[in-house]
């Protein structure tokens, strides 16, 4: 079987006046799309709101999931569990939007409606009588609880009512709410006030579509933070900087300095795109995400050596032909190859997108959109860059440069 | 049979003689070494191909084969039991992969941090900053550095520094008139983070740390606690582990079901490796002043005397008498209960504020020689810690031959600025007793013996049998690297947990990798024909490759790790596609079968060998620098590419000069004809 009749070239070059100006287009509309609205990170990032429930009857997690997903609800975690005292024990865990959290400004309203004199701001003393003073206010990363400390011990309800002045703030419905939950010494007592969390909605969602076997009240309903920390995040950004360092000098010692700005830049292109398409999606970044652009960056850059090992190896051979065409030959002749790999690799990813829930959906998707764009990227991104990089730069033009040195070039086995 | 083929066959039959050697003295991997190299040389003795194939191919069948031994067991587990596996390489291949949490669950714990002890450091701190300073107000100091003994001595003739609440500083001053000492400019030091109020007497001034203050030392805590934990967790290998914090809680969720590794988890975690360095206080004999009388009878409790050194006066070396309590263990106490028994009696003694008693473990050498612990001894110490475990820049287990038996200790490297105050401690406490306390336990209290410049302070290991020091040398050495914990940390709740992915997606997950897995093989049989077959294998023992070494090293198998899986297997495929279209076009171009495959290898392998050591490269540093699930997905990458690199270059190479050359074939069933 063969896809090509052997030999066929295709003026890959000709088009690129359509082709860069539609990559610079997604690059750049995909960093503008990570800064605003920027990526909507999961609960492995953010942290989300966690949700304990002991059903009535014994339910599988997939049966949970699906119930819950679609709507606003996209990637749920569900765990089982397991606990010998109170069987079929679930922790759901939900992802918190930015924009469903408390605002700056809505807390600093918050803050002055509680009388916050803590930063020795002046009160007024008609409004916030020496009992309902708050020297501290606290705000849940969840946006779903508010904790205030005060020196003397205060009385709930006039804190309810200093908090009613804010028209579009709403109670949590329990019955006592806010409460003073803890008296640590004679001078320091903590105030509890809830709002409607998210864990709220999930667990209405949960009684509406499940009915019955959903108990009267969840266990826990509390806030966690982010798995993947700073920590993370530094690191993973700093080891792919340095990685990126260490593949242009690798590069530029095995083929030439001009071959190794375009593996990166193909690299960050396809990254950039993968984001992009979750942006606009509105998908959830999570760590599986993360995993599947690194493993489309490796992909990517595989893709880029082997054009541009045809191209070192094409150069010396036709001497007088211009970089453009040197291009368009040894794309032609990898074109196979290329079609043969890449098909490859989409078909086992394929399955899953089409079986897969959830986080396995969402990367083979992320896979899917980085396949194609590896592909692309080696043929329109970097060859190109690279073809550029020789005729502005290096100003040769028509005369290619010389052969790339192939020291290392052995046979296999 | 030539003198080669001769050779190889005695080689092999020593080989196999040294096995069963090993196979009676019980070492295992000696065994499998030898018995690898024999079945190596027996495939020398093959009569087929040349000489340096059979060396190949025998080298290409060892390893399958080793890989095949590491992986049975965990196969065998995997399969529920299915595939048997003797109990003799069960026992003796004590690894295998292990399910990730998302893929099988594990065991969810969470700990509490006590905040309030990291609010109660920085309390102690603004103490330590305030005796500073009012030593400076009384005329009695000078400069920056810290004040002396003596001087702190003569400070608190005037005014003792109380600590009455958690979050509350309070000096109580002799002379009413020194209230005024504590002037504006003494209250601006503080005034970012502790509020000021005079009285409650009238010789009394209160700071109270603010409560913003207080909030963001909580926070602080929790987050630093979080990041100590997520990092020895993190040493611990690849055991992918989640951490994550929950108000005032720290969760970690440990995959797997082995209680084993679950509970060196706990006890890693658990370690606070808060390390202090204090000055005893022999001068004062605490413990001469309590009535032994007044000791109730039934805590075996007793106060005895030791000779302690006492400071100089001139050159001469000064020795006092001192007095400490000792406590033993009742029958079926615990060390830690009995620790908590003598804490209760220590604190009905009344020890001033700006003292503490430490307690170290009191043992025995039994009548077989070895060490025991009995019980518990005090120490009666100042409060104020010279060093701590933030001026250790490194630790190393090291042994200690001095006193006869085979002593483990862990030697510390400090920092400059740690290296500088020790050599100034040490150099205004000669001949006196300094404790080093790891964790609430005085772990040895040295005589300094002189000005030490430079000191690398070491930690004693007790007398315990060497396995136990050693084990506890390397956990220590572990935690003091990765940082203490800012608090201490409680388990508040323990429980099991299932897969995060949920079994119904493992099950679609499975199925999708099945499916993907047989369209991918059967794409390439399609294109290739034979030689697609080739590449086919290639791939599967590529994968067998790469699963016997994850098992070999315990890794945990996540979703991550399986796309490191997926790429390098894409890659793989990728190497054999290459040299495929290139037989192909050097087929074409009319070479021989032999000469296309020579040539086709050979030009195909520079750009395989280019893109292999591209994304090895990002493998490696990803490897070293990343951390967690980066970390994971980064091992499985570096392994497969040289999984890569063996199956779909050499293993198939072989295959094919086998059939270029051994069957001399005519045409090559590679998909096209020519």
């Amino acid at each position: 079987m063969e896809f090509f009749k052997p030999g066929r070239q295709f003026d890959f070059m000709k088009q690129r006046v359509f082709w860069i100006p539609l990559s610079l287009f997604l690059a750049l509309s995909s960093t503008i799309l990570l800064f605003y609205p920027g990526p909507n990170y999961g609960t492995d990032f953010n942290g989300g709101t966690e949700v304990e429930v002991a059903f009535t009857q014994p339910i599988q997690a997939g049966g949970i999931r699906s119930a819950l997903e679609g709507g606003e609800f996209q990637a749920v975690d569900v765990v089982e569990v397991v606990d010998p005292k109170i069987p079929n024990r679930f922790l759901i865990r939900v992802q918190v939007k930015e924009e469903e959290k408390l605002q700056a400004g809505k807390q600093a309203q918050i803050r002055n409606a509680l009388c916050f004199s803590g930063d020795g701001t002046a009160v007024d003393a008609a409004r916030c009588p020496e009992n309902a003073r708050a020297v501290e206010v606290k705000f849940s990363p969840g946006g779903d609880k508010i904790v205030a400390r005060y020196e003397t011990l205060p009385d709930s309800k006039k804190i309810a009512e200093q908090l009613s002045t804010l028209p579009d703030l709403r109670f949590r419905p329990s019955e006592n709410n806010p409460h003073v939950v803890g008296t640590a010494s004679k001078n320091d007592h903590k105030v509890e006030i809830q709002l409607p969390s998210k864990g709220d909605v999930l667990f209405d969602r949960l009684k509406s579509k499940l009915g019955a076997i959903v108990p009267e009240k969840p266990l826990k309903v509390e806030w966690v933070g982010p798995k993947a920390g700073k920590q993370l995040r530094d690191s993973a950004r700093n080891s792919v900087a340095i990685a990126i360092v260490f593949i242009m000098l690798y590069l530029a010692f095995r083929f030439d300095l001009r071959f190794a700005p375009g593996v990166v830049v193909a690299c960050l292109h396809d990254a950039l795109v993968i984001l992009g398409v979750f942006v606009v999606l509105r998908k959830e970044v999570t760590l599986t995400t993360i995993s599947a652009v690194l493993t489309i960056v490796g992909y990517s850059m595989n893709d880029t050596v082997v054009v541009y090992d045809r191209i070192r190896e094409t150069l010396p051979k036709h001497k007088g032909k211009t970089f453009a065409q040197i291009i368009n030959l040894s794309v032609s002749e990898t074109l196979s190859r290329t079609i043969l790999t890449s098909t490859a690799t989409l078909l086992s990813v394929l399955p899953f997108f089409i079986w897969g829930t959830g986080v396995i959906k969402d990367f083979a998707l992320a896979m899917l959109i980085g396949i194609v764009a590896g592909t692309y990227s080696s043929i329109y991104v970097a060859a190109p860059l690279t073809e550029w990089i020789d005729t502005k730069l290096a100003k040769r033009g028509t005369t290619p440069m010389a052969s790339p040195s192939r020291t290392m070039r052995t046979a296999a086995g | 049979m030539n003198t080669t083929k001769r050779n190889a066959l005695l080689v092999a039959l020593i080989c196999f003689g040294i096995a069963a050697g090993c196979y009676r003295a019980d070492s295992f991997w000696g065994l499998v070494t030898a018995a690898f190299i024999g079945v190596w040389a027996l495939f020398l003795v093959l009569p087929t191909m040349d000489g340096i194939w059979r060396f190949k191919a025998g080298g290409a069948l060892a390893v399958v084969l080793l890989a095949g031994l590491a992986l049975w067991p965990t196969v065998s587990s995997m399969s529920g039991g299915k595939v048997k596996v003797p109990q003799y390489i069960k026992d003796r291949v004590p690894f295998g992969i292990a399910k990730g949490l998302d893929l099988q669950g594990g065991m969810r714990l969470v700990y509490t941090v006590e905040v309030d002890e990291a609010i109660a450091d920085k309390r102690s701190n603004g103490a330590e900053e305030m005796r500073q300073k009012l030593a400076v107000a009384f005329g009695f100091h000078k400069g920056d550095n810290r004040i002396s003994r003596e001087e702190m001595l003569k400070l608190e003739e005037k005014v003792r520094i109380l600590t009455p609440e958690t979050a509350v500083i309070r000096l109580k001053f002799k002379d009413k008139a020194d209230v005024a000492k504590v002037d504006e400019r003494f209250k601006n030091d503080f005034v970012h983070e502790m509020a000021f109020k005079p009285g409650p007497a009238d010789d009394e001034v209160t700071f109270k740390i603010r409560t913003e203050v207080e909030t963001q030392i909580r926070e602080r805590a929790v987050s630093q606690a979080k990041d100590t934990v997520a990092k020895r967790v993190d040493e611990l290998g690849l055991k992918e582990t989640g951490v994550a914090t929950r108000d005032e809680d720290i969760i970690v969720e440990v995959p797997g079901q082995n209680e084993k590794a679950f509970a060196e988890i706990r006890d890693i975690i658990r370690r606070t490796a808060r390390l202090e360095f204090k000055m005893v206080d022999d001068t004062t004999d605490f413990f001469g002043r309590v009535d032994a009388k007044s000791i109730p009878e039934s805590e075996s409790i007793e106060l005895r005397q030791e000779s302690a050194p006492d400071g100089l006066q001139g050159k001469k070396e000064l020795n006092k008498s001192v007095t400490y309590a000792r406590i033993m263990m009742r029958e079926k106490e615990s060390l830690d209960e009995c620790k908590t028994r003598f804490k209760r009696w220590v604190d009905t003694l009344g020890v001033p504020d700006d003292r503490q008693v430490g307690f170290g473990v009191e043992s025995d050498r039994g009548e077989n020689g070895q060490s025991r612990d009995v019980g518990w001894r005090t120490y009666y110490m100042f409060k104020r810690a010279e060093l701590t475990g933030e001026h250790v820049t490194d630790a190393q287990t090291q042994t200690d031959n001095r006193q006869g038996a085979l002593q483990y200790i862990v030697q510390l490297t400090l920092s400059p600025v740690g290296a500088e105050r020790f050599e100034e401690v040490t150099g205004a406490n000669v001949n006196r007793r300094f404790a080093i306390i790891l964790d609430d336990k005085v772990d040895s209290t040295p005589r300094i013996m002189t000005k030490i410049a430079g000191g690398r302070p070491v930690i004693t290991m007790g007398g315990s049998d060497p396995d136990v020091q050693l084990e506890n040398a390397r956990k220590l050495e572990m935690v003091l690297r990765s940082g203490a914990l800012p608090a201490q940390i409680t388990l508040t709740n323990e429980s099991v947990i299932g897969p995060s992915l949920g079994q119904d997606s493992i099950d679609k997950g499975l199925k999708g990798m099945l499916a993907g897995g047989t369209l991918v093989l059967l794409f390439m049989i399609l294109y290739y024909r034979s030689a697609g077959f080739i590449a086919d294998i290639a791939v599967l023992l590529n994968l067998f490759l790469q699963l016997a070494f994850l098992a070999s090293v315990s890794a945990t198998m996540t979703l991550p790790g399986i796309c490191g899986l997926a790429l390098t297997i894409g890659i793989a495929i990728d190497a054999n596609v290459l040299i495929n279209e290139r037989i192909r076009e050097e087929l074409r171009a009319g070479r021989s079968i032999r000469a296309a495959v020579d040539a086709g290898y050979d030009k195909a392998f520079s750009a395989i060998i280019d893109g292999h050591v591209t994304v090895f490269i990002s493998g490696l540093i990803l490897m070293q620098y990343g951390s967690g699930p980066v970390k994971g997905f980064a091992v499985t990458l570096v392994v497969g590419i040289v999984a890569s690199l063996f199956t779909g270059v050499f293993c198939t190479r072989l295959v094919f000069d086998w059939w270029a050359r051994g069957r001399k074939a005519q045409r090559l069933d590679i998909g096209a004809e020519f």
